[in-house]
């Protein structure tokens, strides 16, 4: 009986503590009630981290998910399971609001956080100006609006001075970007992707396509003749890998004059390192016009 | 060769030249005349290259692989269905695929080193895991030289679980994230990986799994009677059913590597072929292997027109419009089994 009498207690101060709350809309436009002080926040996919870390609001992250690998002060932070969702760890590190990814996670599991009173705040990034928004609408969120508007800008500027090297090129290759090589998994309609291919001097060719993520058919990328295949295969690509799956390629101007390359999938999640991934996919379409950040 | 199976192989010739020619990219004239160019060895224009590759390159291997694979999943389920004298077994009801599965996943997503070529290790470890399913489910169910078919099905859905359980293990634990999607893809059954050379391994699996069923037709109508009065015909029951589940495992394996697992055309094909055939092995195995392959063949195709440009496994096909045609079979034909 007393430990129920303790328990009582402690939930009582629980909602006690909830009554300095406010009221904000994510990405999704889901409403959430989240605490005036927000101090210890959880991303569950690694472009949330670094978006967190680059507004300002690193030193709020309390735990990171098992995939994460960037910014390095993620080495010495808690690890927990995203996929599947480990609530219990989530729990256990006593946060005040939980920073979703719109592509990664389930919407589902917000009702679980809900549940246990987990405020969950979506995150979309579906264009570049998507990027820098969130990074501002982090910063206003977690109180660090100073440093979140200064890298911001940075990096806004860095894309505008990348844009003013390949707006006026003359020929603008087609792109094909892939994910993987063997299933053709690739970006359809209102991905991030078409924006850093248009802003490296390119074109994609999946701009168009209806299904957010398409799996191509090789009848497809024949068709379309791209100029460039590109994709997240990381360095130590080559060429003869993806003549190996799809023989039926050879004639395609991509293969036959060597416009093949591999990217580190980790520059084009939708984090603020895309900057970085704009300006490496931009020297790899445009050696001759593009040469340092 | 009964008229039955004539007509469906004519059926087949044309559902190539069909399957072959449709599609958004090349014409169908234009596509008829690379075949044309093809199979009279040069004769005519020379093709566009790009139609030259996309009829003869992605459209023809994958419309061969949807014959070898819906053939081979005709047969073994014919074969099963016999040895289990149950009209509920297929391919899969053995803990063969998803054994299979296990072994091509655990190959595929690198926890198992490359054996001879990387185009034929992962059938080896398909047929590996698929063999080891079994003998899992043969040593449970056997005992004293005799094989009880009861057993057989009850400890095979359990494996099937097992087999299962390990495959979503392997996957989930996959050092490799990226591979994910590509298992996922795969593992809903799919002919989206067909190349010319990676026909060959599931093409002789096939071949074998036909020939030696069709040299057993005779022992295998002796075994729809029953164990007993099979053996009382001189059928040595034990040997075949050995061999049935060798044979189900070997071509099962190169099937579920190539292609993933495939499900209900196992289990349907055998059925709708009886009911114009009757249960007679000489005349069942050949229209099912037949039947077997154009229904895969049109399920393809159907899972590459539903998305144009883009595409959906055909497993997610030959269930949606499988399992309402074998219900529809179920309640209007009420033919006999065994």
């Amino acid at each position: 009986m007393r430990q129920i009498c303790l328990l009582f207690l402690i939930i009582a101060g629980c909602s006690a503590s909830l009554e300095g709350e406010r009221t904000i809309q994510d990405d999704l436009g889901r409403i959430v009630e989240v605490p005036h002080s927000i101090e210890r926040v959880v991303p569950l996919a690694p472009n949330i981290t670094e978006l967190l870390f680059a507004s300002g609001a690193g030193s709020k992250v309390v735990g990171v998910s098992a995939y994460d690998d960037f910014p390095p002060a993620v080495d010495s932070l808690p690890r927990y399971s995203v996929i599947p969702m480990d609530f219990e760890a989530i729990v256990a590190l006593d946060v005040d609001l939980v920073f979703a990814s719109e592509q990664v996670n389930n919407p589902k599991d917000a009702d679980t956080f809900a549940a246990v009173g987990i405020p969950v705040y979506f995150v979309a990034v579906n264009t570049l100006e998507d990027l820098t928004r969130a990074m501002r609408d982090l910063g206003e969120l977690l109180g660090t609006s100073g440093a979140a508007h200064k890298r911001a800008t940075q990096l806004e500027d860095s894309l505008a001075q990348l844009a003013a090297l390949t707006t006026n090129l003359p020929g603008k290759p087609d792109v094909l970007f892939l994910v993987e090589m063997a299933t053709l998994y690739a970006f359809g309609q209102g991905s991030y992707i078409h924006d850093i291919i248009d802003i490296a001097g390119g074109h994609s060719i999946t701009k168009t396509q209806s299904i957010r993520f398409p799996i191509l058919t090789d009848e497809f990328v024949l068709v379309s003749d791209p100029d460039v295949i590109v994709g997240s295969f990381g360095s130590g690509f080559e060429k003869s890998q993806l003549l190996t799956h799809h023989p039926a390629w050879d004639i395609l101007p991509a293969i036959v004059s060597d416009q093949v390359f591999g990217l580190d999938p980790a520059i084009l999640r939708p984090g603020p390192r895309l900057v970085a991934g704009s300006w490496e996919l931009a020297r790899v379409l445009h050696p001759e016009a593009v040469t340092n950040p | 060769m009964n008229r039955w199976t004539t007509a469906l192989l004519a059926l087949a010739l044309f559902s190539v030249v069909i399957s072959v020619s449709m599609g958004r990219e090349v014409s169908f004239t234009e596509a008829l005349s690379v075949l044309w160019h093809h199979v009279t060895f040069g004769y005519g224009a020379t093709p566009d290259p790009i139609a030259d590759r996309i009829v003869w390159q992605l459209r023809l291997p994958r419309a061969v692989l949807a014959l070898i694979v819906g053939g081979g999943l005709g047969i073994i389920g014919a074969a099963m269905q016999t040895l289990v004298r149950n009209p509920l077994a297929e391919p899969y009801i053995l803990g063969i695929s998803s054994g299979a599965t296990a072994g091509a996943s655990l190959f595929y997503l690198g926890f198992l080193p490359p054996l001879i070529s990387k185009a034929l290790s992962m059938p080896i470890a398909a047929f590996a895991g698929g063999l080891c399913a079994i003998l899992i489910v043969y040593s449970v169910a056997g005992g004293r030289g005799h094989l009880s078919v009861t057993r057989l099905l009850l400890a095979g859905v359990a494996v099937a679980s097992l087999m299962g359980a390990l495959a979503s293990f392997i996957t989930l634990s996959s050092p490799d994230p990226d591979k994910l999607r590509s298992v996922l893809f795969w593992l809903l059954g799919s002919l989206h990986l067909a190349t010319w050379n990676a026909l060959i391994w599931p093409a002789i699996a096939v071949s074998i799994g036909l020939v030696i069923l069709l040299v057993l037709a005779r022992p295998l109508d002796g075994m729809l009677t029953g164990d007993e009065s099979a053996h009382s015909l001189g059928v040595p029951v034990e040997s075949v059913k050995r061999i049935l589940i060798v044979l189900a495992s070997l071509v099962t394996g190169s099937i579920v590597a190539a292609s993933g697992a495939i499900g209900f055309v196992g289990l349907i094909v055998p059925h709708a072929v009886r009911s114009f055939t009757g249960v007679t092995h000489r005349r069942v195995l050949p229209a099912s292997f037949i039947a077997g392959a154009i229904f895969l063949l049109w399920a393809d195709v159907a899972a590459r027109a539903l998305l144009p440009g883009a595409q959906l496994p055909v497993g997610i096909v030959t269930a949606l419009c499988g399992v309402p045609f074998f219900l529809i079979l179920l309640r209007q034909n009420r033919h006999g089994f065994g």
